[in-house]
């Protein structure tokens, strides 16, 4: 590959970014190969040792702030036009509750996704109850003089005991697959925003 | 290694690229080669956050015909180093400690 086409690629495949931050990675890039070829390698060999173009891409995008992505989109590309506006105003009522719905939408995907998190949690925490619940009563007992029951009480607490740390691993595995997921569906969207005007 | 620890690290070792004299972006790689392998799009990375964090400016000349940005290292970049050799001495004692305690075991 040739520097153009380097070049080329790298910024559709940046599109989505603002202006400035493209034209300043290419110039980046432009300079990198070029002081390469003024070390003695050829031009194939320059753009080579950069590096994969969809991996650059791919680590850009990663690094790039959600936020800013979406206000590029967001952004007119040319002036707006006096009938988009009136036509915006006049459409307020109906676009207005659509853009609420769509955002109590994705909050409440979260809202679901975390109460299933919380409530793994909330059962730790109540075998952890039941552990210290059951050995208290089993000292109380055993206090009494009512051996059988303090030993029953005792057997509950462990019971507690285990279930509390078996339960442990797999909550932390859930919210581990969790903010993966999370991330996962960050760097798809940012993809799925970008790559829509590159193909 | 930990990321925010290598992160850390990085941005030490590009203020030290362009501590003595001021350095472009193929000439820091080059400087730093014999130590540690930089991809292009993580140094760029670096040299924006030392930009934002004052840590260094950037200027473009002009180099055979066309324009090169030169780095170069701001009063609160040379105190980051210092700090970093501080920090670093803290740190071998930490690790002196940790060999210490394994070879008691």
């Amino acid at each position: 590959m040739n520097k153009q086409d380097f070049l080329a690629q790298l910024c559709s495949g940046l599109h989505g970014l603002p202006r400035e931050d493209v034209e300043e990675r290419l110039n980046f890039y432009s300079e990198m190969i070029d002081d390469r070829m003024e070390d003695g390698l050829s031009e194939v060999e320059a753009v080579a040792e950069i590096g994969n173009v969809c991996e650059i891409i791919s680590q850009i995008l990663a690094e790039t702030p959600l936020s800013k992505i979406v206000k590029e989109k967001i952004k007119p590309k040319s002036p707006v036009k006096p009938w988009v506006v009136v036509l915006l105003i006049l459409g307020f009522p109906l676009w207005f509750p659509i853009m609420i719905a769509v955002v109590a939408i994705i909050l409440s995907v979260y809202i679901v996704v975390w109460s299933v998190i919380i409530s793994l949690w909330a059962v730790f925490a109540s075998f952890i109850v039941g552990t210290l619940g059951g050995a208290f009563s089993s000292v109380y007992f055993a206090m009494c003089g009512r051996a059988l029951t303090s030993l029953s009480m005792l057997a509950v607490g462990l019971l507690c005991a285990g279930s509390a740390i078996f339960i442990f691993f797999a909550c932390l595995a859930v919210t581990k697959g969790v903010i993966w997921l999370t991330k996962k569906t960050a760097v798809g969207f940012k993809h799925m925003l970008i790559g829509k005007e590159t193909v | 290694m930990d990321i925010q620890l290598k992160r850390g690290l990085l941005d030490v070792c590009v203020l030290a690229a362009i501590k003595d004299k001021d350095s472009y972006g193929y000439q820091i790689i080059k400087d730093m080669k014999p130590y540690l392998s930089l991809s292009e799009s993580t140094l760029y990375t670096i040299l924006k956050r030392l930009e934002t964090a004052g840590m260094l400016t950037v200027r473009s000349a002009e180099h055979d015909g066309r324009l090169r940005k030169y780095y170069h290292i701001t009063d609160s970049g040379l105190r980051r180093i210092e700090e970093f050799k501080e920090d670093w001495k803290e740190i071998l004692s930490i690790h002196r400690f940790v060999v210490k305690e394994e070879e008691n075991e």
